[in-house]
């Protein structure tokens, strides 16, 4: 992640309200106290912003009767700052940590709402509204602009990635068009954004019920390459020439194949479980996935090269995957990876998170790795 | 707990795209389901299933996953794992929270054969870019637009015992031959509510755990050769006097049959024929008593030498091909043909 002095620069476009205590409390646990982070202002969120803040979240639905009525986001820094929660509609997101802040998004029937939280901060900024559905975004790098996959509000049409400027809110432009129709995807189930760990490739992905095709933008001269092969699923990272991708599976475990961005030639890097991408301190790609049962893992270049196998977490930790799949996040030093009970971000249980660095498989408790 | 062992017939293919060949194993429309990659279960090993704590379904989804285990128990017609419910199971089933699913889907599953799965199901209201998730179990009188969770479930069963999606004509006319399928279907379209497994879903099952007994019919969706022999005792006889024709059916033994190669086939029809040393036309004798083991026979009463046949006729309702038995002769001693007492026999 590179670093990014987006408040700073984000001007009038940023409106800095406490949006996020808006939506009902009603989606927390019983007898839990929402948190309503104050507006972000004046320095508190301002200055250099670098990979490794430990800035972390987990989101999940909220359930009444089986029913999903909202989503609870917790969010904290590991060992600075405790776990709190807030309530989002049902319709509603998180992403990042970008550089130690959480990009929330949330939608109340009538209005998406765009919100950016600092968790070491403990503050919150709105960043933007729109009538139609905000579905996913993103941060652009340079901190400058959020990228938004929207869908119309009332025929879920595909409208497809916008990009709002946070230094001029007026500056709202379509960055790539709504995907086109292709029967061998189907109707799209989810769109996804992710970056390379160097800023230069956004990928956008967009999912039928099995397959999943990706859309690459290169920021270097607004290139578009579009991998469309309806035998691959579920983006798991990309650098600025491989995405590493999933087959179209339902299950685990399931293939893991680095595709070449520039003309989709794959290279399979092995059956996976939970699978992540990370980069190292000199800026390469590391695709980390689980290679057996027992949870052990390994890592691998994305051309395929320097395969490590690391033994399993003697406590039984399950590398935890990137949001999408995972519901979580965090902001670790580059090189770094997170394991948790069944795969999750669990800070409140009996075991609590670790983390890994590859290739050496060094181990340290979740809260000490950002120190 | 998950499980890597890669099947020898996917390692070909996994070497050849390591390789940079574009190249994926691929089924052909309309045949078994496809395979995924890791091992099998047990012959008929039970899974006893609990729900996740702290992710347990609703009472209606609950009740729709154990019927959906009913299903496989009741149509795999195979030796394919049975799910059970169990409250101390090994295996979760969650709902909802903490589901650790892609990002796309209703369900996802963990399978780690021999030792056990986990299984999730998206809860009611999930929000995806097209609209929101409802199952039709959640509602009193299900709305059109709303995914049946035991079809759903059953899709996912079937994926824990090995099966892919199944590879449809690109009209999806065989959509019904499997409730494995890539793309799952709303109320109320074809399909959307099926209770039980498919032909080419079985077909796979057959093929990957055998079949139930050797008397369980094979799937309409496999297209298995079979053979027939046919031995006689005594092959010698005096006139007038009775041999057996035993014939078997077996299963050709190929390698591409898995487990189904070799196997006896009971209970069929299988009809004898006769014919005269040296003549051309044969003629019925009459069917044959199924025995054990895929074995038929026949007793009879000869006065002359005769040549006899077995046959297998294909048949209509499952995915056998019929076999005709090499001939096999009985020689008759004791009177010049014509005898004058045999009178036809």
């Amino acid at each position: 992640m590179v670093e990014s002095r987006w408040f700073r620069r984000a001007g009038p476009g940023v409106v800095a309200l406490g949006a996020l205590a808006l939506v009902a409390s009603a989606t927390l646990a019983a007898g839990e106290r929402p948190w309503v982070p104050p507006p972000c202002a004046g320095d508190a969120i301002t200055g250099p912003i670098r990979a490794g803040s430990g800035a972390w979240f987990r989101i999940d639905p909220k359930l009444e009767s089986g029913e999903r009525r909202g989503q609870r986001l917790v969010v904290g820094v590991a060992g600075r700052v405790r776990s709190r929660a807030i309530g989002l509609d049902s319709e509603s997101f998180a992403a990042g940590p970008f550089g130690g802040r959480i990009l929330v998004g949330t939608d109340d029937g009538l209005a998406s709402r765009l919100s950016l939280l600092d968790p070491a901060a403990g503050c919150a900024a709105t960043i933007g509204t729109a009538s139609d559905v905000i579905r996913r975004a993103t941060l652009s790098p340079a901190g400058d602009a959020v990228l938004e996959f929207r869908v119309d509000r009332r025929t879920r049409a595909d409208l497809g990635v916008w990009r709002r400027s946070l230094r001029d809110p007026g500056d709202v432009r379509r960055l790539l068009p709504p995907i086109r129709p292709d029967g061998r995807f189907g109707p799209t189930w989810s769109t996804e954004f992710a970056w390379s760990h160097d800023g230069a490739a956004l990928a956008v992905q967009s999912c039928g019920e099995a397959a999943c095709r990706s859309r690459v933008v290169d920021l270097r001269d607004g290139s578009v390459r579009d991998i469309a092969d309806p035998e691959l699923g579920e983006l798991v990272g990309l650098d600025r020439e491989h995405l590493v991708v999933r087959s179209a599976c339902r299950g685990l475990p399931c293939p893991l194949y680095a595709v070449a961005i520039a003309d989709g030639r794959r290279t399979s890097l092995g059956d996976a479980g939970a699978a992540t991408v990370t980069a190292d301190a000199a800026g390469r790609a590391w695709a980390v996935f689980e290679r057996d049962a027992s949870g052990g893992l390994r890592s691998v270049r994305l051309d395929g090269s320097a395969a490590t196998d690391l033994p399993p977490d003697p406590s039984g930790l399950r590398l935890i995957a990137p949001a999408s799949r995972s519901g979580s996040g965090t902001d670790l030093a580059p090189g770094w990876i997170v394991t948790g009970p069944d795969g999750r971000l669990l800070l409140d249980g009996p075991v609590g998170p670790r983390a890994r660095r590859v290739p050496d498989g060094l181990t340290v408790p979740f809260e000490e790795v950002s120190r | 707990m998950i499980t890597f062992q890669v099947r020898a017939r996917l390692a070909a293919a996994l070497l050849a795209v390591a390789a940079g060949a574009f190249v994926v194993p691929v089924a052909a429309a309309h045949g078994p389901d496809p395979v995924l990659s890791g091992g099998l279960f047990a012959q008929s090993q039970s899974l006893e299933f609990r729900w996740r704590a702290g992710a347990e379904p609703p009472a209606a989804i609950r009740t729709a996953i154990r019927a959906a285990a009913d299903d496989i128990g009741t149509t795999r017609a195979s030796k394919a794992a049975t799910f059970v419910y169990d409250s101390a199971g090994a295996n979760p089933i969650g709902y909802g929270a903490g589901a650790t699913c892609g990002v796309n889907g209703l369900a996802c599953f963990t399978r780690s054969a021999p030792s056990g799965f986990t299984l999730w199901l998206r809860e009611q209201g999930h929000a995806f870019d097209w609209g929101t998730l409802r199952w039709c179990q959640m509602y009193t009188t299900a709305p059109n637009g709303c995914y049946d969770a035991e079809t759903i479930s059953l899709d996912e069963f079937g994926h824990v015992e090995i099966l892919n999606h199944h590879v449809n004509y690109s009209d999806d006319r065989d959509y019904d031959d499997a409730v494995v399928q890539t793309f799952s279907r709303t109320k109320p379209g074809t399909g959307w509510n099926m209770h039980v497994l498919g032909r080419c879903d079985v077909a796979t099952l057959q093929r990957e755990y055998d079949v139930l007994s050797w008397t369980t019919d094979y799937s309409t969706c496999l297209d298995i050769d079979t053979v027939l022999t046919l031995s006689a005792s005594p092959a010698s006889i005096a006139a007038d006097a009775s041999t057996t024709l035993t014939a078997a059916l077996k299963v050709v033994d190929r390698d591409t049959y898995e487990r189904l190669g070799g196997n006896p086939v009971s209970s069929r029809i299988v009809k004898l024929q006769r014919r005269s040393v040296g003549a051309t036309t044969w003629v019925a004798v009459g069917t044959m008593s199924a025995g054990a083991s895929g074995t038929y026979s026949l007793a009879v009463r000869l006065a002359r030498s005769s040549e006899f046949r077995a046959i297998f006729s294909t048949p209509a309702d499952e995915g056998l091909n019929g076999d005709t038995s090499p001939t096999v002769t009985v020689s008759v001693s004791g009177c010049t043909d014509p005898c004058p007492l045999s009178a036809g026999r």
